[in-house]
């Protein structure tokens, strides 16, 4: 039993990181239909970020996320505005490659400068676990999932409740609707990217403390996101967060139940069968 | 079509001509590492072994009357790479000996060119069984086999009274060291009638075994044995197994990621009393060794561990071999005549004792060409306030084993 | 004009070894043809039909071991093997094809990636079958004898043939392909998928189709792959990496164009190989920012540009 409430928890607070990055990608995809294989690397760069902070300036990592949040934000912006912004309308063909070419570049300049060496952040708070009725519970982790449900709910005020967020949720469902509305898509396009690269670069700052940084990390989240964000269903925000939970769940009860080495098999698998059998994803809030 | 095939062939041709080090006169050790990519701090640390172990020799006179040189490619942890940079420093570069590799995917692709090309490999860290035990003439191994690494721990379980595990958890991941290593210490455990409680293959640079850890726990196991080829999995896996909390007498890591300084720098007071048994620690009892060890850390600022040692180790066997070997000038008797020399090499190196011949390894392996004091290479040794200290056996032991951890609230 | 292009080529082909002797040489233009193949056959399904694939990798290594596995187990030779491989991709590629084209665009481009995992994965656990991560390793070829000499396996000049003729057997199914019906299907396909279905063509079968044909040319590359470097392993044959080198192979030398592979191959190995010996560190940022730039100035690749300069005198089909 009690290992069964452990891989639960375990399996919720993971899933509330993977969660956060999910929603970046998701809302990218839902206002813009753009399946942006670097997000993973957003979120690399988010994890050096908290990583530098940390060793260069003290700065405890979780502060750091005022920092990098912002500062993913205009990154988002900027790359938008000179970079996709032309390639969108080439079509989704090649605005994957362009995307995926963008994510081999982010990688290997991040590798180029900052070396393979692993790197991870030392906490010395974060050493021992709390253990509420013996159940562990890593510290860091907890942090990072408070943090994560602060965030996205930030980010849900912020569609719900504001005349851009709403924009953005209009462009979403309908972008020619919108337009005729007197809604600037583009500028709604580029402040969601803004927005998606802010939230994978936060993911990556609370991540940091609980994992480790590599520069091609981002090749392995990136995965992971996908299957995330088909079972929420693409452009659903709700579906990226419950999308993100199943999938953390799914991984730590696979690993204990089923098997260890196909637990990452897992993740693809259910990915899979969700694509075939309910591509809206799980909730079906998705759009095709 | 062709006029850009042969303009490309021109272009590339230029820029290799332009890449072949320069024509002196002095007798080539090739070595393919990873220079860039993710292996790439690796690569970095056998060029540092390669050249202080170049200028030493070549300080005392070099070889043969000649000067020693490696020649380093870039094989970036890929297989065909290495087949590629192999075939390149053989025909182009016109190496007498090959060294290096570094991971054992790209070594086997080494050794299979080499043996085909007749030229000797000296393998020097590469672990997989499977590179000495196929047989091939041209390849000769200083380091210990996956399968042997082991032996230490071995010993130490059946040798010191009430250390035999009264169940073992074994994870390890799913490569070749990780698989090999794993095998090999569960085929000993077995023999020893010890039951196997978990036997968990993970994917390298998982990043989360907390769901590992979770299983294991509930087995609660008497030994927890992790093997890990990548460090930060080896700092992850004690991590979260203490997080948790798994409690066995004796948490026991196998691989060189549980031997550098940076274990002990991300764990604190996590990595006490963990175990960690690898190729070689360093015999402190043995002044060679401290002098190494201060003259790479003057030259460098590091402290040399496994891969270091294991690099400068295998230049020396080299120039050894090479002082001995009768050279022509005509480049196929000359790597025969280097490989001869190998053959008859007894030595002692800094990493330890060489003499390369055929006998057969605890999992049954027939090899060819491996060092023959890989065993005792083996060393047990145990993380203490932060220091790596070798605790078995006792000639190569600095300090006494702490067993079972007190650490561990059971 | 063309004819007299094409002729040239393949004699260039045929003599280039008796013209550049060193081994390493060759060894380069081996790989060249080698990547060529797999990008031929990226582009089959990349290119002419639109379809992404981030997997690719997946046909490339089950041709590679199902080649290994036949000559190791069953004494195949892997002069049959390399056939055999081809179609053992081939058939794996039709109940994947039938999945993941329900999918459509960037869907399927992500399913690719699961599949392509998922035998990855397959491939290192199942290792009764594979060997795990230990991998195969072939140490010696069955002798062959033409002509009644016994080929020579440690000269590289039996390989440069092999490779030269599936090379060219390669870019002559491209050619047939762009000329055939099923060609023009999927450049339909391509083009705009319900339209195409709206008159009349039945997507999936032709997709399947061209994936089956896509699986085939990359397994028997894989199986090349197996026969020249002797060893395989899961993450060597599996990764991620390969499959994204076959995309920018494709995508660099020109998308829908016959010769163009070809191009993103000789680019590729040039590239990789001046930057390698070069600076040391790097190149794979610049095969990033290559991409980059090739889909931003040049989404037609380089052929594709390069063919558009000399004057469109003949139409897309005819690459």
């Amino acid at each position: 039993m009690e290992t069964l409430v452990q891989s639960i928890v375990s399996g919720v607070l993971t899933g509330s990181l993977y969660a956060m990055i999910g929603v970046g990608l998701t809302i990218v995809f839902g206002v813009m239909r753009i399946i942006n294989m670097a997000h993973g690397d957003m979120v690399m760069l988010g994890m050096y970020g908290a990583f530098w902070a940390h060793a260069s300036w003290k700065m405890d990592p979780f502060l750091s996320i005022v920092l990098w949040v912002p500062a993913g934000f205009l990154g988002g912006l900027f790359i938008y505005r000179f970079l996709l912004r032309k390639i969108v309308p080439a079509g989704e063909l090649n605005t994957l490659l362009y995307t995926a070419g963008l994510s081999l570049f982010v990688a290997n300049l991040a590798l180029l400068i900052w070396s393979g060496d692993y790197r991870t952040i030392k906490l010395p708070y974060a050493i021992m676990p709390l253990r509420p009725m013996g159940i562990a519970v890593p510290i860091p982790l907890a942090i990072a999932f408070g943090l994560a449900i602060l965030v996205t709910a930030g980010l849900y005020w912020f569609l719900v409740h504001t005349d851009t967020g709403r924009a953005v949720r209009a462009t979403s469902q309908e972008p020619e609707a919108a337009a005729l509305m007197g809604i600037s898509v583009g500028r709604i396009s580029m402040i969601t990217f803004g927005l998606g690269t802010a939230l994978a670069c936060g993911a990556g700052v609370l991540l940091a403390p609980s994992l480790y940084l590599y520069p091609t990390v981002g090749e392995i989240l990136v995965a992971k996101c996908f299957v995330i964000v088909v079972l929420g269903g693409l452009g659903s925000v709700p579906g990226a967060i419950a999308g993100g939970l199943i999938l953390g769940l799914a991984e730590s009860l696979g690993a204990v139940y089923v098997s260890v080495p196909y637990k990452d098999a897992i993740g693809f698998v259910i990915f899979l069968l969700v694509l075939l059998f309910r591509p809206a994803g799980l909730l079906g809030g998705g759009k095709s | 079509m062709w006029r850009k095939f042969f303009a490309g062939l021109l272009v590339l041709s230029l820029f290799v001509w332009s890449g072949i080090v320069g024509a002196q006169d002095t007798l080539k050790i090739g070595a393919p590492q990873p220079m860039t990519g993710p292996d790439a701090p690796f690569g970095d640390k056998f060029k540092k072994a390669y050249s202080l172990a170049v200028e030493e020799i070549n300080e005392a006179g070099g070889a043969n009357g000649k000067k020693i040189e490696v020649v380093i490619e870039d094989h970036q942890a890929k297989n065909p790479l290495a087949a590629t940079v192999t075939e390149k420093l053989i025909t182009q570069n016109k190496v007498l000996v090959l060294t290096g590799g570094r991971a054992s995917g790209q070594a086997v692709e080494i050794a299979s060119v080499a043996q085909r090309l007749k030229t000797p490999y000296l393998v020097d860290h590469p672990s997989a069984d499977i590179i000495t035990a196929k047989g091939f003439e041209w390849v000769f191994r200083n380091n210990p086999t996956g399968s042997i690494y082991p032996q230490a721990f071995n010993m130490y379980i059946s040798e010191v009274p009430g250390c035999m595990p009264k169940s073992a958890a074994v994870v390890y991941d799913n490569t070749v060291f990780g698989k090999t290593i794993a095998n090999s210490a569960m085929v000993f455990l077995k023999s020893k009638n010890v039951p196997i409680v978990n036997d968990e293959a993970y994917a390298v640079n998982t990043l989360d075994f907390k769901p590992v850890m979770t299983k294991v726990k509930a087995q609660n196991p008497d030994f927890l044995l992790m093997v890990a080829v990548s460090t930060t999995d080896a700092i992850l896996l004690t991590r979260h197994a203490k997080e948790i909390g798994v409690t066995p007498r004796a948490f026991v890591g196998f691989g060189g990621g549980f031997g550098v300084a940076d274990f002990a720098n991300e764990l604190g007071p996590l990595a006490e009393n963990v175990f960690s048994s690898a190729a070689w620690s360093g015999n402190p009892n043995d002044p060679p060794t401290k002098a190494f060890y201060e003259k790479f850390h003057k030259k460098y600022g590091i402290y040399p561990k496994e891969h270091e040692v294991e690099g400068y180790a295998s230049i020396y066997i080299i120039a050894d071999a090479l002082k001995r070997a009768k050279l022509t000038g005509d480049l196929a008797q000359d790597r025969e005549a280097v490989r001869q020399a190998l053959l008859q090499t007894d030595m002692s190196t800094v990493f330890g004792r060489v003499k390369f011949g055929n006998w057969a390894g605890p999992l049954g392996d027939q090899y060819t060409n491996q060092n023959t004091y890989s065993p005792e290479h083996s060393v047990l040794a145990q993380w203490r306030s932060g220091k790596l200290l070798n605790v078995y056996p006792k000639t190569n032991a600095e300090t006494d084993c702490v067993f079972p951890d007190p650490t561990v609230k059971r | 004009m063309k004819t007299v292009f094409t002729v040239l080529a393949l004699v260039a082909l045929l003599i280039a070894p008796l013209i550049v002797t060193d081994p390493f040489y060759v060894h380069l233009m081996i790989m060249v043809l080698m990547w060529t193949v797999l990008g031929v056959a990226w582009n089959i399904l990349g290119g002419y039909a639109g379809q992404v694939s981030f997997g690719h990798s997946a046909f490339l290594g089950v041709g590679a071991y199902s080649t290994m596995i036949l000559y190791l187990n069953l004494g195949i030779s892997p002069w049959y093997g390399i056939v055999l491989g081809g179609l053992v991709s081939a058939l794996i590629a039709l109940p994947i094809g039938l999945i993941c084209f329900r999918l459509r665009g960037p869907y399927f481009a992500l399913s690719t990636l699961a599949v392509a995992e998922i035998v990855r994965l397959v491939a290192l656990n199942w290792e009764s079958l594979t060997n795990g991560p230990v991998g195969l390793l072939i140490t010696t070829l069955p002798p062959v004898s033409l002509w009644g000499e016994p080929l020579n396996w440690e000269s590289k000049t039996p390989f440069y043939y092999i490779i030269a003729l599936i090379a060219a057997g390669a870019l002559g199914i491209t050619f047939l392909l762009a000329r055939s019906r099923l060609g023009a299907y999927l450049l339909a396909i391509r083009e705009d998928i319900d339209s195409a279905e709206a008159i009349g063509i039945n997507t999936v079968q032709a997709r399947v189709s061209a994936l089956a044909l896509s699986a085939f040319v990359a397994g028997v590359g894989g199986g090349f792959y197996a026969m020249y470097l002797r060893y395989v392993d899961p993450d060597a044959v599996f990764s991620i990496s390969l499959s994204v080198e076959m995309v920018f192979i494709a995508v660099v030398g020109g998308l829908t164009t016959v010769i163009g592979p070809f191009i993103g191959a000789v680019f590729l190995v040039t590239l990789g190989e001046t930057f390698r010996t070069h600076f040391l560190w790097g190149h794979l940022v610049f095969y990033g920012l290559f991409m980059m730039v090739a889909i931003r100035y040049m989404p037609e690749g380089i052929w594709g540009r390069v063919r558009k300069l000399i004057g469109n005198r003949v139409g897309v089909q005819n690459g």
